[in-house]
């Protein structure tokens, strides 16, 4: 039997654990050698390396629709599985592959565009009956229109402009009394920016959670759902930590907003892994955001309490297998958090670091699933996601998972650059995340960088710090043989040979 | 001298970590044993050392630390992922600073007086050595009674202002010592 070949259209951790179900599946595993990381990990794992030569092109060949498309021609790819980011939501790009005869791993075409354009998306989850955040219908025409409607949904509201984007025409108004000026200012600002003064107004959610659930559906209409994950940990739009199941969502409202969501995408006719967003309000009421139409970074929290391999089914489905599991096959077991490491330095508005990685040293507790792009010596460019990797911990319940991760993250350790795990460990100790009391907000309201210090690593980089002054320090005094600064040495061999 | 002092006199072997936030850690390193943080000393296992990266380990917990960047006496370390800036200072020029800040005025009230006139006939300490609470310093005979002045801090001898042999009178300054408890 000739094997069937997938090409990979990713790279770092995501193109790994792809090859993974590919190898599962019985495929060939094909990926891009990028010149802007031309030795990096996912590279070994693959079968066949296609060339990219995108050093001269403007953007990597990740990001570039014609020419994965030529290459996979070329290779006689037979699917392509987009992974997330990149071309993953580009419904072009989806098209083009199918056009020339690949097997595009994810939705149609069609349903990539309408989940792309928000308004659309909107429209067509008020048809299958999903609640939304209350909206004036169309445009307000007075300042006193948008009062009435305030007045109706309650305070805060939030003013957008029709045409906006970039928070521009947005304002936020409190009380009644700023609406009148806020109205005027909003619209002047929109008309300025985009010629169109049109001004909606919405329901605004001060501390709003966000609840996704994960989908699966197959191409002869059956859907499931697999639970939710909360993802409020976040910094402009960016998650940082992920858990599943969500302690703000109970049995009931689980099931209720679960059935939503596959009503919805068995109304539209979704195939393949899918994510719907809901925000929900303090008082627990929930919202339809959007919906994402690919596999999501933040998944394995759910295949770790469902047991369900995400990217197998994928795979499968893309290949018109009938999705064989039911609704009532699915159970929730214990609890899963993922902390996301990223190269970037939580004591500095999360600035990113590129350089090289010295060594780095992942907990080696089998229970913990690691998904890295990197080892020891890899190098983080600029050209890339500042993500490296993920650590998922299990535990039978919150409190159980909460304390697992942070044994796991204890055991993480990084040289060369600066991370998150730091700032996961900080999260996962402060009392609002151990009570499940933080929203999207409470990056910006609540965290503080001396969250990450702690008494004894500053006193153990005090006693650092003046070993390497010491060693310098007691040389120049010329009572120790220039070597190695012997004298303190006496003391790190004799600890040495007691270790 | 007893063994059981925390310091040996070599003050040389005494610094001073300042933290951007004004905390301060007075480290002692001793030649064979571990070090004395704040008066305590710590059992702390040194496990790894390479240029500019030290690893320990302290109440069964892992310490990563990583020089960042050295400029003078200016360091920052990168403890487990995360960066603590530090100045330090020798004993000798922490008590110079201290002196020019004139923040040290009180602490070295630490002297030592002659409790009684008499006789210094035993010196144990020199100028610049460091002294742990309860250590003799020197003998004072008086009325054919030895008596062991013994320092009431730990500190660095800074000044001497007798010899052995010379009489003293009764509170005359015998010894200065610069405090380091505080």
């Amino acid at each position: 039997m000739i094997k069937n070949k997938i090409l990979i259209a990713n790279r770092g951790e995501i193109a790994i654990r792809i090859i993974r179900s590919a190898h599962k599946a019985g495929l060939i595993a094909v990926v891009f050698q990028s010149d802007r990381e031309s030795d990096a990990l996912y590279l070994q794992f693959a079968d066949e390396v296609i060339m990219a030569e995108d050093a001269n092109d403007d953007k990597p060949i990740f990001l570039n629709p014609d020419k994965i498309v030529a290459l996979a021609l070329e290779h006689q790819v037979d699917l392509l599985h987009p992974g997330y980011g990149f071309l993953s939501e580009n419904p072009d790009f989806a098209a083009l592959c199918i056009e020339k005869g690949i097997n595009f791993v994810g939705p149609s075409p069609a349903l990539i565009r309408d989940m792309g354009l928000k308004t659309v998306a909107k429209s067509m989850a008020i048809e299958a009956g999903l609640p939304l955040v209350p909206g004036s219908a169309g445009p307000v025409a007075t300042a006193q229109d948008a009062m009435d409607f305030a007045k109706k949904v309650g305070f805060p509201v939030i003013l957008k402009a029709s045409a906006g984007g970039g928070g521009r025409g947005m304002r936020i108004v409190e009380k009644p009394e700023t609406l009148e000026r806020l109205f005027k200012s909003a619209y002047d600002e929109a008309l300025a920016a985009f010629g169109n003064g049109d001004i909606f107004v919405e329901k605004y959610l001060q501390n709003p959670k966000h609840l996704e659930f994960q989908i699966l559906g197959d191409k002869y209409g059956n859907v499931i759902h697999l639970g939710e994950r909360e993802c409020s940990l976040q910094r402009k739009h960016q998650k940082l930590i992920e858990e599943a199941p969500s302690a703000s969502v109970t049995e009931e409202k689980r099931k209720e907003m679960g059935e939503l969501a596959v009503r919805f995408a068995k109304k539209i006719g979704y195939y393949s892994a899918g994510t719907i967003e809901y925000i929900m309000d303090e008082d627990g009421s929930y919202y339809f955001m959007e919906m994402n139409t690919r596999i999501q970074v933040e998944h394995p929290v759910t295949e770790m309490i469902t047991g369900v391999d995400l990217v197998d089914w994928q795979l499968k489905i893309a290949q018109g297998d009938q999705l064989t599991l039911t609704q009532e096959d699915i159970s929730i077991n214990g609890w899963a958090i993922e902390c996301r490491v990223n190269t970037e330095d939580p004591q500095n508005r999360f600035s990113p670091q590129t350089g090289f990685i010295d060594t780095i040293q992942f907990p080696k507790d089998p229970a913990v699933r690691i998904e890295s792009g990197v080892v020891s010596g890899s190098a983080v460019t600029p050209y890339f996601d500042s993500m490296i990797a993920k650590i998922i911990v299990h535990g039978s319940d919150r409190e159980q998972a909460i304390k697992n991760t942070l044994e796991a993250l204890e055991d993480f350790s990084l040289i060369g650059l600066k991370t998150t795990v730091p700032f996961c460990k900080a999260v996962l100790q402060h009392p609002d995340f151990i009570n499940a009391d933080y929203t999207t907000r409470w990056i910006d309201q609540v965290y503080n960088p001396e969250m990450l210090e702690n008494e004894d690593d500053e006193m153990i980089g005090a006693l650092a710090a003046t070993i390497m002054y010491a060693s310098e320090y007691l040389q120049l005094q010329g009572d120790i043989p220039a070597y190695a600064n012997d004298a303190l040495n006496v003391w790190v061999l004799n600890k040495r040979i007691n270790y | 001298m007893g063994t059981s002092y925390k310091y040996r006199r070599d003050a040389s072997r005494l610094f001073i970590a300042v933290r951007d936030n004004e905390k301060r850690f007075k480290i002692y390193l001793p030649k064979e044993s571990s070090p004395v943080i704040n008066g305590n000393e710590l059992d702390i296992d040194f496990v790894e050392q390479e240029d500019f990266h030290y690893a320990f380990e302290w109440k069964g917990k892992h310490f990563q630390c990583e020089l960042v960047s050295r400029d003078q006496n200016k360091a920052i370390v990168k403890v487990n992922g995360v960066e603590y800036k530090y100045s330090l200072e020798s004993i000798f020029s922490y008590v110079r600073r201290g002196m020019i800040a004139g923040v040290v005025d009180k602490e070295i009230d630490n002297s030592i007086k002659a409790p009684m006139p008499g006789k210094i006939v035993d010196l144990f300490l020199g100028e610049g050595d460091l002294v742990n609470v309860g250590e003799p310093i020197l003998t004072l005979e008086a009325m054919k009674m030895q008596n062991e002045i013994s320092a009431e801090c730990n500190g660095v001898i800074r000044k001497i202002r007798v010899v052995k042999g010379q009489s003293v009178m009764k509170d005359e300054l015998l010894v200065e010592i610069q405090s380091i408890d505080v």
